[in-house]
């Protein structure tokens, strides 16, 4: 690629200084490149970020501009590579060819296998006599890394009746224990919500908001899970400061939670609201959906704590996750995809951010030629269901978010200050317009081609069950 | 020939959305949309070729490819932006091959949702198995711009963030075409052969990497190591590919429905107040026709129906309103080549001048009605009208081999051997 003529002690973007010094190691590198020649964004990723340049041992280098210096430092480490990074392609071909050969089909072989291959070219160099050994022995890790986290391990776990009525028992009894708790408090509960939003949706990105904190110290998220335990019949004005919206957000379908049931079973095309899920259910989330199941506690313990933590507030063990459902829940009433302008409680900088995002991706859909009509229109359809949806977010939303926070809970990963909470909070917002995006997207493909069999949309645009 | 040198405006919003701003907007019919690691390219379809305008509400994952996309002095100017120092700059842009890919594959999404098929017109419709393969070969030739978040803590949704980078996706929808590829390809002239051959490497590619398998693909990969000799036939593509039309157009035989006529006209055919693949492009193609019946006085709109549209399926409706009155609905069914649907309308006997507004919409999509905008639908049909006469001629030696977003797509030239049109 040609470059422009730059004064010589201008800084230059990283991601050119790297494009420049993959290109000088020359070929043998294809099997790790783009069609340009430019290393793939996954090798980047994957292998020459963590691995070669290394920004935690290298501080300097964890910038997107770097001074001449930098780049000649950061040249240097991947030229130092070359030859490593040569093997690594070599490896990388041979794996995939041992893939296909023993049929695995699961995966990205690049997200399977790009670091293995950096290891096994440290270790051996490049592929020899007997590679073939390492290649099959390395596949077949990868196949099985998941240690039987599986959904399928799960159901053999639960297939046992008297285990089945063991884990029945358990859950009675843990939520026998509940202590629920009054609404009186939580409109102060959620005051101090919007001052965490206040503080986050700014241009300059998220402020350090210390209520955040003090929300968590103070249990503000053990407050409002018990109080949903308790109020079915509670003003929502009162907690959210909106009259049309239940009290839980949709959180449940019912009045209030119910005790969750154990489950044998599963569909993403018919999940119930998050506080209605079973055990099953709740767990099948997290296994079907995770990248590095093998990180995840084993079947057995999963199960042992989500007895637990399906009978605690807001079905969460960790406070600052609880948190964050109070902070969604105050951004989730204020949500406006379809730029009615409504009038909703005290919207904050954070509800301006993400309003603001959906009005843009309202002209994207546009000129992507999908759109829903913004008015009810009782002839709609499906279509009109989805825009019904877009007026009511906070249900899409709360949904969402409840399942990040929950596989962070089962993950023991909470959500240490407002920026991360922020960065959840906002990621959630991105995933409900792609979630319209994509039920769109099905129902238009359902109109041209005419349905063979039920002509369900699902709720993502790959179900799966079990 | 390079394009001429054009500068950018960066600007920066109270959102901290960053704003790459290179040429004017138009209706949405008229833009191609990408969205890319970090941001949303566009670019207006009917005006010169030239950078993408970009809004950046990521600049971290968009720094991976603004220097690529736009050069090193625009990509600085971002940073700059996002840094806090004054916005509005305008920097120069350094035309790169990215920029030019990425214009392309913006275009061929563009095709797949807006190309004005019409037989009135005659502009033959785009085979879609085959512009879906090309896509999926040129999003891996703009790889660089997408960046799935991997294997991240937080990646609980069950979708990337990046719907446009669908290489995998776009070549398991599309597979079925590969074997009639591969067949064009081993019969067509040099130049086409080698744009087929370019397509169907680089699907092998992505495939190959994304780890997708099947008997397609295993063909794919041993007709490219193995390519044998080229077919000595000429071939016609338009036979190559599975055709859902084939209806003899009847488009001005009048429905025989009695009665005596009063007044005829055509209507609206506003593209974006209804999904493609249903309803013939042409401003003629929606038409309505009064009539009395003795004290009735019936309403019928017939509105000419895509060439690949399904007989079942799609409630279309329009929209019919007289003499300045309300808005009144009606539905239409599929007859044949045509939906059509009737009503009756409350016309003064001495009424045969009706001022009749009439469109055509999806109930449920319909953005409603938007501002008039058969001009841009004209220039949008010269527009393939002149991509598809150059489709139609052999390509030029000094043209580009790729990263010409004006060269023709393979959909367009399998389109003009169609020979119904």
């Amino acid at each position: 690629m040609p470059l422009p003529s730059q004064p010589t002690d201008a800084r230059r973007p990283r991601a050119m200084v790297i494009d420049g010094s993959w290109r000088a190691l020359g070929p043998g590198l294809e099997p790790l490149s783009g069609p340009g020649g430019a290393p793939l964004t996954r090798t980047v990723k994957l292998i020459l970020l963590p691995l070669v340049v290394r920004p935690t041992l290298h501080p300097e280098l964890a910038a997107d501009f770097l001074a001449p210096e930098r780049a000649a430092q950061l040249d240097a480490l991947i030229r130092e590579s070359g030859a490593r990074l040569l093997a690594t392609a070599q490896w990388f071909t041979l794996l995939k060819r041992t893939r296909r050969a023993l049929g695995v089909v699961a995966g990205n072989p690049q997200d399977l296998y790009f670091q293995r291959c950096f290891e096994l070219a440290a270790e051996h160099g490049a592929p020899a006599a007997g590679a073939g050994a390492f290649a099959r022995a390395v596949v077949e890790n990868v196949a099985d890394a998941d240690g039987g986290r599986t959904v399928d391990a799960l159901k053999r776990h639960l297939a046992d009746d008297s285990r089945h009525a063991g884990i029945e028992r358990e859950l009675a009894l843990a939520w026998k224990s509940r202590r629920p708790a009054t609404t009186s408090g939580t409109a102060a509960v959620v005051a101090r919500a919007a001052e965490v939003l206040e503080a986050c949706g700014g241009p300059g990105g998220p402020l350090d908001s210390p209520e955040y904190g003090v929300m968590v110290e103070a249990g503000d998220g053990d407050l409002l899970g018990r109080a949903l335990w308790a109020n079915p019949g509670t003003d929502a004005a009162g907690v959210w400061g909106r009259s049309d919206v239940p009290v839980h957000l949709g959180l449940t379908e019912r009045q209030l939670p119910p005790r969750p049931q154990v489950g044998r079973g599963a569909s993403t095309a018919t999940l119930p609201a998050p506080l209605d899920r079973t055990l099953f259910e709740r767990l099948f989330v997290v296994l079907q959906s995770s990248a590095r199941r093998e990180e995840l506690p084993t079947v057995p313990e999963l199960v042992r704590s989500e007895v637990g933590r399906s009978c605690a507030p807001l079905g969460l063990y960790d406070e600052s996750l609880r948190v964050a459902v109070v902070l969604g829940g105050r951004l989730a009433v204020g949500l406006d995809p379809l730029g009615t302008g409504d009038s909703a409680p005290g919207r904050t900088s954070a509800h301006r951010a993400v309003n603001n995002r959906w009005r843009r991706e309202a002209s994207v859909l546009r000129a992507r030629r999908m759109t829903v009509s913004p008015r009810p229109d009782p002839d709609g359809g499906v279509l009109d269901a989805l825009a019904q949806d877009l007026r009511a977010p906070w249900a899409a939303y709360m949904r969402r978010l409840w399942v990040r926070l929950h596989g962070r809970d089962v993950r023991d990963a909470p959500l240490t200050d407002a920026a991360a909470a922020w960065a959840v909070l906002d990621g959630v917002a991105r995933s409900v317009m792609m979630d319209h995006r994509a039920r769109v997207r099905s129902a238009l493909r359902a109109l041209s081609v005419p349905p063979v069999g039920p002509a369900a949309v699902p709720e993502a645009a790959e179900s799966r069950s079990a | 020939m390079a394009p001429p040198p054009v500068d950018v405006r960066v600007t920066r919003d109270d959102d901290g959305i960053i704003r790459v701003a290179a040429g004017g907007a138009g209706p949405d019919f008229t833009l191609a949309v990408l969205d890319v690691a970090g941001a949303v390219l566009t670019w207006p379809v009917l005006g010169d070729p030239g950078p993408p305008t970009a809004e950046i509400h990521d600049v971290g994952r968009a720094q991976q490819w603004l220097w690529a996309v736009y050069g090193e002095r625009v990509a600085a100017a971002v940073h700059a932006c996002a840094t806090g120092e004054p916005a509005g700059t305008r920097v120069p842009v350094d035309p790169t091959t990215l920029a030019a890919d990425a214009a392309r594959l913006g275009l061929g999404h563009w095709a797949a949702r807006w190309w004005p098929a019409s037989h009135l017109d005659g502009i033959p419709a785009l085979q879609p198995d085959v512009l879906g393969l090309e896509l999926a070969a040129l999003t891996h030739q703009c790889q660089q711009l997408f960046e799935e978040s991997v294997g991240a803590l937080d990646d609980f949704a069950d979708f990337g963030d990046q719907p446009d980078d669908c290489a995998a996706e776009l070549i398991e929808d599309h597979r079925a075409a590969l074997a009639p590829l591969i067949q064009w390809w081993r019969a067509a002239s040099t130049d086409t052969a080698h744009q087929l051959e370019r397509v169907l490497r680089l699907i092998d590619d992505a495939a190959d990497g994304a780890g997708l398998d099947g008997p397609e693909l295993r063909r794919l990969r041993s007709v490219l190591d193995r390519p044998g000799p080229a077919a000595t036939a000429p071939l016609d593509p338009a036979t190559l590919f599975a055709r859902s039309d084939g209806y003899a157009l009847a488009a001005g035989e009048l429905l025989v429905s009695g009665g005596r006529l009063i007044a005829r006209g055509s209507g609206t055919n506003d593209w974006r107040r209804y999904p493609p693949g249903l309803v013939d492009a042409s401003e003629t193609a929606v038409s309505w026709t009064a009539r009395a019946l003795g004290a009735r006085r019936q309403f019928e709109v017939d509105v000419v129906a895509h060439s690949a549209a399904p007989a079942t399926g799609a409630p279309l409706a329009a929209e019919v309103r007289v003499n300045d009155g309300p808005r009144k609905r009606v539905a239409l069914s599929r007859r044949d080549d045509m939906w059509t649907g009737r009503t009756d309308l409350d016309l003064p006997p001495g009424e045969t001048r009706p001022r009749v507004e009439l469109s055509v919409l999806l109930p449920g999509f319909d953005p409603g009605p938007g501002p008039e905008t058969g001009a841009e639908r004209d220039a949008i049909r010269a527009l393939v009208r002149r991509r598809l006469a150059a489709a139609a001629q052999p390509v030029a030696n000094d043209a580009p081999p790729h990263g010409s977003s004006s060269a023709p797509f393979l959909a367009e030239i399998a389109a003009t051997t169609d020979e119904d049109y």
